[in-house]
Order: C-alpha cells, then sequence, then structure tokens
C-alpha cells in the first residue's frame, strides 16, 4: 500500500489534508484488525516494546510529580490550616488530570518517536515494499500491533503513573512532613469516586490519548518521505501534533465527562 | 511480435502485457508497451536508465496500477485484481529488490524464514532445513546469525535472493541482480538463475544492464526505450541485428535515438555564454 503524504498549498490547507490523511488511515487500521489477529506475536512484542520499555521513565515521573504536587499543596493548605486535605487533592489532580496527560505526553515522547522513526526508516530501506511482495500486509503486520499495543499500554500505563504519584505524595506528605497517615487515606478514599475518577479520568482518557498518539506516531512513519530529513520531521510532527492533540482532547473530553 | 488482438494467454506464456501506458509525474514512461514473458524460461528486459524497467516490475506484481492496459499473470488481469488476489498471487512470485530490503531488525536467518513463518506453519525443523538449503545455495550458511547491517552490499543481494527463493516461487523477478557483486558471486548467482530455471522451470525475469552477464544466461531479450519494446530476440541476434536502437545501446554510443543528456535548455546560455560570443 502506497500511503502518500497528502499535500496543501498553505499551512492551513496542508494541516487541514493531514487530519484528514490521518481519519482515513485510521479507518485502515482499523479494518486491518481483524487481519492483524495472526501476528500477535508482533503486537506482544511491541506491547513490550512501547509498553514494559517505558515503565522507567513512567514511574520516576509519577513518583517525581507526586512528590512535588504534594510539597506544593502542603505550603497552600498550611495557610488555612487544612493540610490534612492535601492527600485527597494530590489522588485527584492526579487521578483526572496529571495522570492521564503527563503520561500521554511522556508516552509521545518515548515510544511516538521510536514508532514513527522506525516506520519511517523500514519505508525509506524498502522495507515495507518487500513485505507487500511477500505477501505480508505492512498495515496489519507493522501499523495495527503497534496501534493496539498502544491503545493497551496507556492506561496500564497511566495506572503505575497514578500509582506512583500517590506513593510520592505519602512520601512527603506522611513521611517526611508529618501529616497523619489515618487522615492521608481516609480522606482520599471518602473523596475519591471510582467512576467519575477512575473510570472516565484515568481509564477513559488514557485510552484516548493512546489510541491518539500512536495512530498520529504510525501514520507519520507511514507517509514519511524516504530521506534523513524527512524521518527527522516526521518524528518532531508526531511530538508536535500528538502534544497538541492531547491537551486539546483533554479539554473536550473533561468538559464532557464533568 | 505475437498478435495483439489475442488476451488469453496460451501456455506457453506467464506473463502477457498488452498497451500498457503509465503517465508518471507528466512524463510518459510506457506507450502502449506489448511483451510477452515465456513461460519455463529467462527473459531480461534491458533499456537505459529511467525507461521504467522497474517500473514494469511492480506494474507486474501490482504495487504499481498502470494508467491504462493489461497485464495477465497466469491469465488475470492484475490491475484488476483485489487485494486479496494480489496478496495470493505475490505468494508464487520471488522479487529481488535493488537494494536487497532486508528485514533490518532479524538476522539473515529470520529474513529468509520469513515467508515461510508468515504463510506457512511448518514445524520449526523443516523450516531450519529449508532455510539452511536456500542459504547454502547462495553461499552463505555460514553467515546465517549475522544482521543485516554486518553484510556486504553483494551478501546482502545472495540474502534476498535466498528469501526470494524460498518459497520456490514459480516466477522470479530480479530486479538489477548483478550490480555490486565480485566475479566470484556474479559467477556463482548466475549459475543459481540458471540452475533454479532449468531444475525447477521457474519463470526469471531479469532487469539488468550487464550485456555479457545477460548473453550467457538469458533466453530472450526486451530492449526498451521511449516506453515501447524497440528491439527483442535472443541474446546473440540482437546485439547484432543492427537497427540503430541496438546499435547504439549495446554498443555504448552517446549518439542515437536515446539521448544522453537528460531533456534541457540551450548548454551555453545556462553557463552564461550567449552575451559574451556576441
Amino acid at each position: 500500500m502506497n500511503q502518500r503524504r497528502p499535500q496543501g498549498r498553505n499551512v492551513v490547507t496542508q494541516s487541514l489534508a493531514q487530519i484528514g490523511g490521518c481519519g482515513l488511515f485510521l479507518l485502515t487500521l482499523l479494518a486491518a484488525i481483524p487481519r492483524s489477529f495472526r501476528y500477535l506475536r508482533e503486537t506482544i512484542r511491541q506491547l513490550w516494546f512501547v509498553g514494559a520499555m517505558s515503565l522507567t521513565i513512567i514511574m520516576v515521573c509519577g513518583l517525581f510529580v507526586g512528590m512535588v504536587l504534594m510539597l506544593q499543596l502542603y505550603h497552600v493548605l498550611s495557610i488555612f490550616g487544612g493540610t490534612s486535605a492535601s492527600g485527597m487533592v494530590v489522588a485527584l489532580s492526579v487521578y483526572r488530570e496529571l495522570g492521564p496527560v503527563v503520561t500521554a505526553l511522556l508516552f509521545a515522547g518515548r515510544a511516538g518517536t521510536s514508532i514513527t522513526a522506525e516506520i519511517g526508516l523500514m519505508r525509506a530501506t524498502d522495507q515495507i515494499d518487500a513485505m507487500e511482495m511477500m505477501a505480508v500486509d505492512p498495515i496489519a503486520y507493522v501499523a495495527t500491533p503497534r496501534f493496539l499495543a498502544g491503545v493497551i499500554a496507556m492506561p496500564l500505563l497511566c495506572c503505575v503513573f497514578c500509582a506512583m504519584a500517590i506513593f510520592g505524595g505519602h512520601l512527603v506528605g506522611v513521611t517526611w512532613l508529618g501529616i497523619d497517615n489515618g487522615t492521608f487515606w481516609s480522606n482520599m478514599t471518602a473523596v475519591v469516586d471510582v467512576h467519575t475518577d477512575i473510570v472516565n479520568g484515568v481509564l477513559f482518557k488514557s485510552l484516548a490519548f493512546g489510541a491518539v498518539v500512536t495512530l498520529i506516531a504510525v501514520y507519520q512513519g507511514f507517509t514519511t518521505p524516504p530521506t534523513s530529513e524527512g524521518v527527522a520531521y516526521a518524528t518532531t510532527r508526531t511530538v508536535v501534533a500528538s502534544s497538541i492533540a492531547i491537551l486539546a482532547l483533554d479539554f473536550v473530553l473533561t468538559a464532557f465527562l464533568m | 511480435m505475437t498478435d495483439p488482438v489475442r488476451a488469453t494467454p496460451d501456455d506457453s506464456t506467464l506473463v502477457r502485457v498488452r498497451g500498457l501506458t503509465t503517465v508518471l509525474g507528466g512524463k510518459t514512461i510506457f506507450d502502449q508497451l506489448a511483451l510477452d514473458i515465456p513461460r519455463g524460461r529467462i527473459t531480461a528486459i534491458m533499456g537505459p536508465s529511467g525507461t521504467g524497467k522497474t517500473t514494469l516490475l511492480k506494474h507486474i506484481t501490482g504495487q504499481m496500477r498502470p494508467d491504462a492496459g493489461e497485464i495477465l499473470v497466469h491469465g488475470q488481469n492484475v490491475p484488476g485484481m483485489s487485494r486479496e488476489a494480489l496478496y495470493k498471487m505475490r505468494e508464487g512470485i520471488g522479487y529481488l529488490f535493488q537494494n536487497s530490503a532486508l528485514l533490518t531488525d532479524f538476522d539473515v536467518f529470520e529474513n529468509v524464514a520469513f515467508p515461510l513463518r508468515q504463510h506457512t506453519a511448518l514445524p520449526e525443523v523443516l523450516i531450519r532445513s529449508l532455510v539452511l538449503m536456500k542459504l547454502q545455495a547462495v553461499g552463505l550458511r555460514g553467515a546465517a546469525r549475522l544482521m543485516p547491517h554486518e553484510l556486504s552490499g553483494g551478501m546482502a543481494r545472495r540474502v534476498a535472493l535466498a528469501r526470494a527463493i524460498v518459497f520456490d516461487p514459480q516466477l522470479i523477478l530480479y530486479d538489477e541482480p548483478f550490480v555490486g557483486l565480485d566475479p566470484v558471486a556474479l559467477n556463482q548467482v548466475l549459475k543459481l538463475i540458471r540452475t533454479l530455471n532449468q531444475t525447477l522451470g521457474i519463470t526469471s525475469v531479469l532487469v539488468a544492464h550487464e550485456l555479457a552477464a545477460v548473453q550467457q544466461i538469458a533466453d530472450h531479450v526486451f530492449l526498451i526505450a521511449n516506453g515501447k519494446v524497440v528491439a527483442q530476440g535472443d541474446p546473440k541476434s540482437i546485439a547484432a541485428d543492427g537497427s540503430p536502437w541496438t546499435r547504439q545501446f549495446f554498443g555504448g554510443e552517446a549518439d542515437g535515438p536515446v539521448p544522453f543528456q537528460y531533456p534541457a535548455g540551450d548548454y551555453a546560455s545556462e553557463l552564461g555564454f550567449v552575451g559574451a560570443v556576441k
């Protein structure tokens, strides 16, 4: 399948053409899902690559986000004597916003770029064409496994991020600043709602972000001009487009889910 | 040339091209091209660079669709095929890419095993023997565990050749198989192509520039220029038929029906000499 980069006369029409091309590519990807079931091993390999290999960065960043959040909140809330609520606020802000958004941004930088660069290079060295000639559908073998891996990995990574953030908050709040351990946990469990915060916040948002980031990454890889500059630009575009898409989509989803 | 009206291929023709017209980027690559590739023979396609020899191979495999015309492989029209039919057909075709196009994440063994793993459920033992047999045939059994980036250009091409023949296809398309091979490897590849053709009856189509190599193995040569077949015949007679096309191409002359220069404006004026002369 020869994916062509959509053309446009100026920045606006070019961006519109890209969004349109991306949408059509999504349909191709989804249509290839049944055919990609026979490449289950490839999907698992990609899951390892984009998911498991991203664990370190997600865990470390989650820990520090939780720690700094607790530090800031403690100092602000201590003015009103409300430090006992800080654990609860950390949990809510992490579950509803920071968890999915920061995980998705990190995921775009860590996994999205490598997907784009990998597919772009495969394209430039005729590997995609070679697969076509060996009667292996590159959409089902290359694109869809990466897309599915991203969609599956993102919610899991987001859960790990949230857990590490709560742990970081606990470390700073309880261990260092001396908030009562019981207060920390009971306030949190009293306020966090499984449906609105965990299902809608963590799982649904990160599922959507995972789909958007990997779609953009795979699409950019497949439409890369086969040059070194082309691959470089495509990788950059993956990060830029993913970041904008994540933050814009976050606003829309929050508005609908609240 | 055979009768162009007869659209159904007889048994002796594996690939039949009729009225093939392709325009790429405003340039006419093929203009009503017609040719027949005989079954079980070695056919060479020659012609000046840029005449679309690789494009012709891509038309035959359905990687590119022509603007008009029909390409019959086993009597089925390739441009009209569904994706499934196209993939089914490609399982019976081996294709050797100009730049080898090995999968860089897999080692040599896995590259050759790739088509087998994708399309068959053969036990590992059988895959192993098949792959090692093909690697032995191209002289690279010892390199089975090397990665593609550790291979020289000529070795990579031989691995790609082993991969192309791993399924014992009925038709193999070789895109520039001799480029970058040292004389020993070249001889081995020539021998291999001939053996595959003679023992298994595999139809081979070569795109090549090396006249000496082509004369050694090809049964039939098509010379393509300006979007048409300008000469054809067996390799000995075609070089001696005396037409201006063959004289220029096989004689390597810059002057003739095929211009050596890519179309351009006036040389002197582009260098800025016109004003100075006046």
